[in-house]
């Protein structure tokens, strides 16, 4: 069941159990078929269960939607030196809170997965990277790996195998940029969270300069349940190139918003108009964010023939990302919320590079000045310039996530720009 | 399936779809039984708990909290690595991170004290001036945001009686905006020291301070029970 609504078109592969206390216990979850991925994945070995994750065709959750048994094959293969799986739960891109309930809901589910990752990557610790603000779930987990190293599932010897993995939970303070793999890496090493530049890229040398994979809450999740029915039953579900289900997180102007898992590949508006129960208030749809606060916003044309897989949102002229869908009514003030989305662009950077440094917290300033009504044409020239120099010129990709809501607002939405702007330019606000 | 109204009370979890109790949903069986010494080591870097009691001159760290600071530094390969948990221990012990603190906590894991001010100050979650009994988080970002968190914020800041950032005249409240705590399909969502309060509109405002309220006034010295929240 997915949480607090459900329906009938989900499939329900890591969410059946959203809403169900029971089934946060040990006892609760293995009755729920839990742990049977690790002890599968133990049996068959290392190289099979890389083999499987492959065939899968498994997606990073996080964003990125890179091929996650690509990912792990790029660990070296020897063990001379330690190894390191991190677990990224650092969530906080706006829009997205999926991986909050896999944690409270599901915690037993995303151990076996640390245990899967660690076990295919020949990680003997998996760290688990919280956001502090996630205080009860995070003792909803804690619980759950204290009863995983009690059964000896977390541990010196996992299910008697002699292979040992631990794992421990690392919660962080509060910064959105330590959800960027090397800002997460530092973070955890007891620096600032600023990024690194890549190459070198983690699995060469990542946390404490060691060979180093960083996955997503839902991948893992998702891994352990392909390491217990293997790869070819993953591929029954969503597309040729994005198999499986996700977690669409949707909010906003929705009458039945919250997470529902669906086959990739669903239709956008669909999921708007049926299974969310359609726009609240009956007013008319205006326009999504797809995908988090970081890709471009679409409007109501491009929403039509959407679907939600990384391909279908792409040819739709944005990304799946971590496909937090925000949902916009006609009642929207689009400026105000692409300025509410810089103000926090602008707090969450982290200083490192000139072009996000100054970029976003210019642009916060600009489209504050537009939407008080003291706002000219050329300032979205600016913004527009402002936007390229902050795109593909920095370390991580903090700026361009920026870029793209300002960029794609100003393109789909200048009347809104414009009416503030005329607006203001008639009291004399200017 | 169930034509509910879009907004469900105080704590998401009553759409009519599920009969879930307000503990159930928070998982407290789980919450409140956490041990100061930080249990299993592996979980032991996953507190802090955020105390409506504030000791701010109190000793670092003695009793339970050494045990757990012995385990914290276990975990990791290095002693930086355990910079961020240490520091979260300090502020669940103290209820904020002064430069002392930042300079101590230096000192214990014998790091360079600027690099320890560098880190501090870089993460907001680590309260550099005394808050209030309760820290008030209102998350004021797009999917809030579109739901009306302007009108809650204003409500709090209305209700408490304070300036944003400000700290009531009776030292139970601060109040200060957040960015997205990851609960955007339960707009608006608070978070209050450790607890996440969902589907919050305006009107919700005066309970959930009164209900508040009468938590400070129940365990005045800050023990176990809801005096860890």
């Amino acid at each position: 069941m997915a949480y607090p609504y459900r329906h009938e078109k989900e499939v329900r592969l890591m969410s059946d159990a959203f809403g169900d206390p029971a089934a946060r216990t040990l006892e609760g979850w293995k009755a729920r078929g839990g742990y049977q991925g690790i002890a599968r994945a133990l049996e068959i070995g290392r190289e099979a269960v890389l083999a499987d994750m492959k065939a899968s065709g498994l997606r990073g959750r996080g964003g990125a939607g890179f091929p996650t048994g690509l990912k792990w094959s790029f660990m070296p293969k020897d063990a001379k030196r330690p190894h390191y799986l991190l677990c990224n739960a650092d969530e906080s891109e706006p829009g997205t809170f999926k991986d909050r309930e896999i944690i409270r809901w599901t915690p037993h589910l995303l151990i076996e997965g640390c245990l899967v990752g660690a076990y295919a990557i020949g990680a003997d610790h998996c760290y688990v990277y919280l956001r502090g603000e996630f205080f009860e779930a995070t003792q909803v987990l804690a619980k759950a790996l204290e009863e995983a190293y009690a059964a000896g599932l977390a541990g010196p010897d996992v299910l008697g195998s002699g292979v040992k993995i631990d794992v421990t939970l690392h919660v962080g303070a509060g910064a959105y940029i330590c959800g960027e793999e090397t800002g997460l890496m530092s973070s955890l090493e007891g620096r600032r969270g600023e990024p690194r530049i890549k190459p070198p890229f983690p699995a060469a040398s990542g946390v404490f300069g060691m060979p180093t994979t960083i996955n997503n809450v839902e991948t893992l999740a998702a891994a352990a349940l392909v390491a217990r029915h293997g790869g070819e039953w993953y591929r029954q579900w969503g597309t040729e190139k994005s198999p499986g289900t996700k977690l669409f997180c949707v909010s906003g102007h929705v009458k039945r918003p919250g997470n529902y898992e669906l086959p990739l590949g669903f239709p956008l508006m669909e999921l708007v108009e049926d299974v969310c129960g359609g726009m609240r208030n009956g007013a008319a749809l205006k326009a999504v964010i797809p995908g988090g606060s970081s890709v471009p916003i679409m409007d109501a044309e491009e929403c039509a023939s959407c679907e939600l897989c990384y391909e279908g949102v792409e040819a739709a002229g944005s990304m799946l990302g971590c496909a937090s869908v925000i949902v916009m009514d006609e009642t929207a003030d689009v400026v105000k919320q692409v300025r509410r989305m810089a103000d926090f662009y602008a707090h969450e950077s982290c200083g490192q590079c000139t072009p996000c440094r100054e970029g976003t917290s210019w642009a916060a300033r600009i489209l504050r000045r537009i939407e008080d009504g003291r706002g000219t044409e050329e300032d979205l020239d600016t913004l527009l310039q402002i936007s390229d120099q902050m795109t593909g010129t920095t370390i991580c990709v903090l700026s361009d996530s920026l870029a793209a809501p300002v960029i794609s607002s100003i393109e789909k939405f200048r009347d809104d720009y414009l009416a503030l702007i005329r607006r203001g330019e008639r009291v004399g606000a200017a | 399936m169930s034509d509910a109204p879009f907004r469900n009370p105080g704590w998401a979890g009553n759409t009519g779809e599920f009969d879930l109790s307000e503990a159930e949903v928070r998982g407290d069986p789980y919450v409140g039984e956490r041990p100061l010494d930080g249990g299993h080591p592996g979980a032991a870097p996953s507190l802090p708990y955020m105390l409506v009691k504030k000791r701010p001159s109190a000793p670092l760290f003695e009793g339970p909290y050494k045990e757990r600071l012995d385990k914290i530094k276990e975990r990791y390969p290095t002693a930086r690595a355990a910079l961020l948990p240490v520091l979260n221990m300090a502020q669940e012990v103290r209820g904020h991170v002064s430069p002392e603190t930042m300079d101590e906590v230096a000192g214990l894991l014998e790091l360079d004290r600027a690099g320890v001010r560098g880190v501090a100050t870089f993460y907001t979650m680590y309260n550099k001036r005394p808050v209030g009994r309760f820290l008030v988080q209102v998350c004021t970002n797009i999917s809030c945001n579109l739901c009306g968190a302007d009108e809650v914020l204003a409500a709090f800041l209305d209700h408490a009686g304070v300036e944003l950032g400000e700290t009531s005249a009776d030292g139970n409240f601060t109040v200060i905006e957040a960015e997205c705590l990851a609960a955007c399909g339960f707009p608006t969502c608070v978070q209050i020291n450790s607890r996440y309060f969902e589907d919050v509109s305006a009107d919700d405002v005066p309970a959930i301070l009164e209900r508040l309220q009468a938590e400070a006034d129940d365990a005045p010295l800050g023990g176990r029970g809801s005096a860890r929240r």
